[in-house]
């Protein structure tokens, strides 16, 4: 059928449009069904976020972290590397962020903070990847399990750095020592917007152009359709692999010191805003394209914002948002399958 | 220490170890079934999750236990089954699967519970007795440790066994076997390959949430969103090292549910280890076993986990 | 395409029906009705008088025929029995100890010959098939069809299948024995049926077989195998009137191991002279496809050397090769030599993306890569909408187009080229040889591993034979002709 034709450069998108509409719906059905009002909370989801100043400013500022974690996810999967461990690096790299920013603070001047505190997140983030990364090359272990250990030990580890040596003992709440103000991420002029934001686009437009215009990029890519093709183009395969590993982690890390310098100014214990989950849901409804990320992430900010606000007023418990997020997972799963069977209808 | 009191540390800390056990054995051995059928159930920390909700929430509400591990049970077969149908029919990426599903399941009982309770923390207040097997119960050290446990601990015992069985010497388990390691073959010998993978996931399923059932009513006697902590995804680390055999799944289980009751233990002994150390010994314990065991054997594709990418 | 046509057949019980023919004759579509996987356009299938339809392989099977395939469907970490028993309703519980009476009171005096309890993986490959023999034997085939049951065989494993063969013969089992070795057709058949590009063009009966000398009746066969006139759109002429350049590249012992560990290339001695094409002759699977990949640098060799324009270039790894001047066009065009998702232009610099001038300090340059890929396009008539579509809409010729290009535009030494016309039409495949030509008229050295005779003395200045990972015989292409060299592929020897 010639008109189904037509659409067939739309298809990707639309599929993610339809899939996060049939996320939507689902969630009302899951609301209706525990005696809440879909319509009412979808309301403050959906306007939070837009409706006022200071709903743009914190979704944008929610944005951030996202940006950076997507962009190091996309990076890995484009690789065909599945990094479930981002919330274990993000972690690491902020509390090395939590560590180093206070002690920095007075004797170095800001801009040497930020970039100290950067580098240490990032390598911090890309050690952690070291262990599931060496295993794959060397033995062929799956990331997969050992990058989800590698979280719950960052969880513990943090835990017990912020409990123990590097905790602040003027306040009774395990937390790490305040950064002073002056010695966080400077705002966006006439905004409360963190720079953050900035480095997050800039992560993003980077990976961007590396996969459409960087040789490394194409050269993911290929390992990522193909291992068999790449070891036949003489690539170095192990070496691609671990470098996807290790840039998706050490990405993480920073978006972790981006988070403590930016917007917490502090590492607080018992938290962990699990950003990694959402970035696979984000990443791959963006169907693995860099810019498409970009107003992905956007959503996905303004979704969490709002899952707050329903929270506070709607009394409707922010779980909700993981509860959407895994099944925008699922719809998009079974997208692939319609895609597949609309490619197949396609062929003569 | 004396000799007494280092009797009673490590019958604390078997006894200990061996209920920690139980929700990771039941999800290790029902990831078994799945992973020999070639299926790769990244859901199934979800599933636990889910079974320990569904289990807490009617076992709160009818006040009784057998209802909580009932509910648990059906709540794993349904997520097993979806999980099926778009592994199987659909033919869908199992790892966003799985993913998938272990999100709605953190999401959706993270959401009932505060729904249900606010703030509060409920907590059930029957609690099973505990059965003392005569004889058995006397044996130094291990009598008391192994053999005077709540019931269900000897049922997960007995479906040790019974997976052994099932596995081993039925038809089904040859057709499961089969499937997984050659679906060509299977198929080529007339086995219902996507007939068998369904019903090794509804085991997978089910045995998940059986097993978070016991966690929240058997064990702990209350339910905490997350509670699972990384449960289920230790549980498919302990099926591959087990490689897929249920007595070595059974060992795998008691030595990570041993290391994860460790910190209560330790405090027996008057060891004061910061709790986080303790706490991360299951997790680092298994990268360890998993370096060890890539070392010392070459099986290539099958710690590389049975997942394919395109299966009949 | 027809790859059978209008073929006439008996097969008996009690007697061993060979099927005799080159690769492509059409051996295994017929192979496939019978079995059950493939239903024919046209003809009928009869069975004990019976006309009947073949819907899958479990129809076969019901009607009594079993099937024993090249690959072995057995399922390696089971048991022997557990393999035999598989799919089968035996009950709930597996009685293996029952299965194995029921086994070997089926069997007889025909024996196991392996523990029923030991894993198939353990087997060696002559246990494996008699495994799936018996497979086919505990389901109550009265008719057994075997696809080139021996090419995985060593000797005393063949002498045993034959032995085999005639115990199942002497019980009044059928058997249909697929193969393209005339001197094993020989020794065991009672009847012989010869196809060649789908039809039938010789028959020989028990009498025949009886009382027809050995040297004649093969003589017979080869005529009918590979004799007659050359296919029209082919010269046949091959080259040998070109001069050619100095010794180029010299391949020494060269001894590898393919991917599951069992040699493949064995001892392998081989000299290449400038401008040369050497042409592979082979049938599948007897090294010919490895021995391409350690000169390309993609195997590593556990022995022997490589020297290509006095460069050592063993074992040093693709880019090396590349570097060196090797170009290579892996037979399998959508798995390893592309990837059918990028476009087109990104597969043209696969191998050469991240050098100059396609990209500078890791940046790529689109631009030069697009017109890189127009001048491929442009130079080799490949049928593209452009640069940047995907690769999967283009035909399989033009892919294969594609990647000769690919190599050709980098100005190659030497060129392997592992079956680079399988699957085209007969305008494609003769523009490919004729760019091969054109190539090495200008002093290019091409190794041409093909399975398709015809193509190699289409082109080849010399043609080596590949049996069993050793060169078995290297004949200028002034002596060399099909009957000559089907000699050489069926283990006869050189008379």
């Amino acid at each position: 059928m010639p008109e189904l034709a037509r659409l067939r450069p739309f298809v990707p998108v639309l599929s993610s449009i339809l899939a996060v509409a049939a996320a939507f719906l689902s969630g009302a059905l899951f609301l209706w069904l525990t005696g809440k009002d879909p319509g009412q909370a979808y309301a403050i989801l959906l306007s939070r976020g837009l409706g006022s100043t200071l709903g743009i400013t914190e979704t944008l500022i929610k944005m951030a972290p996202l940006l950076l974690v997507s962009a190091g996810l996309l990076i890995a999967l484009k690789a065909s590397v599945w990094n479930i461990g981002i919330d274990g690096q993000f972690l690491i790299g902020a509390s090395l962020a939590g560590i180093l920013a206070p002690r920095l603070a007075g004797g170095v001047p800001l801009a040497g903070v930020l970039l100290l505190c950067a580098g240490a997140a990032f390598i911090g983030g890309a050690v952690w990847g070291v262990v599931p990364a060496a295993l794959k090359v060397r033995y062929g272990l799956n990331e997969i399990i050992t990058t989800i250990m590698m979280n719950y030990v960052a969880i513990y580890l943090t835990s017990w750095l912020v409990k123990g040596p590097f905790s602040d003992p003027s306040v009774v709440a395990p937390q790490m020592p305040t950064i002073p103000p002056e010695f966080r991420l400077p705002f966006l002029p006439f905004t409360r917007i963190h720079i953050g934001l900035l480095v997050g686009l800039v992560a993003v437009l980077l990976t961007y152009l590396m996969f459409r215009y960087g040789a490394t990029g194409l050269a993911l890519t290929i390992l990522g359709h193909s291992r068999k093709a790449a070891l036949h183009a003489g690539l170095p395969v192990n070496r691609l692999v671990a470098l996807a590993l290790l840039l998706s982690a050490g990405m993480a890390g920073l978006a972790g010191a981006n988070d403590v310098l930016g917007v917490k100014g502090l590492f607080q214990g018992e938290w962990n805003p699990m950003y990694g989950l959402t970035a696979f849901a984000l990443v791959f409804l963006a169907r693995l394209n860099g810019l498409l990320v970009i107003p992905f992430a956007y959503f996905f900010a303004f979704l969490l914002f709002g899952g707050e606000a329903m929270a506070r007023t709607a009394r409707i418990p922010a779980y909700f948002v993981p509860l959407l997020e895994g099944l925008m997972l699922l719809f998009f799963a079974i997208s692939t399958y319609l895609e597949r069977r609309y490619r197949r209808g396609l062929e003569p | 220490m004396t000799a007494a009191q280092w009797q009673i540390f490590i019958t604390a800390l078997l006894s200990a170890g061996l209920i920690a056990a139980v929700p990771l054995l039941l999800a290790a051995l029902g990831e078994t079934f799945a992973e020999r059928a070639g299926l790769l159930n990244l859901g199934l920390e979800g599933m636990l999750l889910s079974g320990a909700f569904a289990g807490f929430y009617a076992a709160l509400t009818t006040q009784s236990m057998v209802a909580g591990l009932a509910a648990g049970t059906t709540t794993g077969l349904l997520l097993g089954l979806l999980f099926g149908f778009l592994a199987i029919s659909l033919r869908v990426d199992q790892v966003i699967i799985g993913l998938g599903i272990t999100l709605v399941a953190e999401g959706s009982t993270g959401f009932l519970f505060r729904d249900f309770y606010g703030q509060r923390f409920p907590t059930l207040t029957f609690s099973t007795a505990k059965v003392a097997v005569p004889w058995l119960s006397d044996l130094p050290i291990l009598g008391p440790a192994l053999f005077n446990q709540q019931p269900l601990v000897y049922l997960a015992w007995l479906l040790v066994v019974g997976c052994a069985f099932l596995l081993k010497h039925t038809r089904f388990g040859l057709e499961v076997r089969a499937a997984g390691e050659s679906p060509l073959a299977a198929d080529a010998a007339g086995v219902n390959v996507a007939q068998t993978r369904y019903l090794a996931i509804m085991i997978g399923g089910v045995m998940a949430g059986l097993g978070g059932a016991f966690l929240s009513v058997g064990d702990l006697n209350f339910f905490v969103p997350g509670m699972t902590v990384g449960q289920g995804f230790i549980a498919i680390a302990i099926a591959m090292l087990g490689k897929w055999q249920p007595y070595r799944v059974f060992f795998g289980a008691l030595l990570f549910g041993t290391l994860r009751s460790l910190s209560t233990g330790l405090q027996i002994i008057g060891l004061d280890l910061r709790p986080e150390f303790v706490l991360m010994l299951p997790y680092i314990g298994i990268i360890v076993a998993l370096i060890i065991l890539a070392r010392r054997t070459q099986l290539p594709a099958a710690l590389g986990l049975p997942y394919e990418r395109d299966q009949r | 395409m027809v790859a059978n046509d209008d073929l006439w057949l008996t097969i008996c019980g009690g007697e061993i029906h060979t099927i005799l023919g080159e690769n492509g004759a059409g051996k295994s579509t017929l192979m496939n009705i019978l079995a059950g996987m493939l239903r024919p356009d046209g003809g009928r299938l009869c069975i004990n008088g019976q006309e009947v339809t073949l819907e899958s392989p479990q129809a076969a099977l019901r009607h009594g025929i079993g099937t024993v395939y090249q690959h072995f469907t057995l399922v390696p970490s089971l048991s022997v029995i557990e393999n035999v028993i598989l799919g089968l309703d035996l009950g709930f519980v597996l009685d293996l100890d029952r299965a194995e009476q029921q086994l070997k009171s089926l069997l007889g005096d025909f024996g196991l010959a392996v523990a029923p309890r030991t894993e198939v993986r353990y087997l060696s490959l002559g246990q494996q098939q008699r495994v799936e023999i018996i497979k086919t034997l505990f389901r109550g085939s009265q008719l057994l069809l075997l696809d080139e049951p021996t090419s995985v065989l060593t000797p005393p494993e063949v002498r045993e299948l034959f032995a085999i063969l005639s115990q199942l013969k002497n019980r009044g089992i059928g058997i249909v024995f697929i193969t393209h070795k005339l001197d094993e057709a020989l020794e065991i058949s009672d009847r012989i049926t010869i196809l060649r590009e789908g039809k039938k063009v010789g028959a020989f009966g028990p009498s025949d077989l009886a009382q027809g000398e050995p040297g004649a009746l093969a003589g017979q066969i080869v005529a009918a195998m590979f004799g007659g006139p050359t296919p029209t759109h082919l010269t046949g002429a091959g080259r040998s009137r070109q001069v050619l350049g100095p010794p180029l590249c010299t391949l020494s012992q060269i001894t590898a191991l393919d991917d599951r560990g069992v040699p493949a290339v064995q001892g392998v001695s081989l000299q290449l002279q400038a401008g040369e094409i050497f042409g592979i002759a082979g049938v599948d699977g007897n090294g010919q496809k490895e021995l391409g990949e350690v000169l390309a640098g993609q195997r590593l060799v556990s022995q022997g050397q490589v020297m290509l324009a006095g460069l050592d270039l063993t074992n040093r790894g693709v880019t090396a090769a590349a570097q060196a001047g090797i170009g290579y066009v892996t037979d399998d065009r959508l798995g390893e030599a592309s990837v059918p998702k990028l476009s087109v232009a990104e597969n043209a610099v696969l191998k050469v993306f991240n050098q100059r001038p396609f990209s500078r300090w890791t940046v790529l340059n689109r631009v030069a890569i697009a017109d890189h890929t127009q001048r491929l396009i442009r130079d080799f008539k490949i049928k593209t909408p452009g640069p940047e579509v995907q690769l999967s809409t283009l035909s399989g010729g033009n892919i294969q187009k594609l990647l000769l290009a690919r190599e050709l535009a980098r100005r190659p030494k030497l060129l392997i080229c592992n079956k680079p016309t399988q699957g085209l039409d007969v305008l494609t495949a003769e523009s490919i040889l004729q760019m091969l030509r054109t190539q090495a008229d200008q002093g290019m050295t091409v190794l041409l591993i093909s399975s398709d005779l015809d193509e190699i003395l289409e082109v080849s200045n010399r043609v080596g034979v590949m049996v069993k990972g050793r060169l078995v015989g290297v004949v200028p292409r002034g002596e060399a002709n099909g009957e000559k060299l089907g000699r050489l592929m069926l283990g006869l020897s050189d008379a």
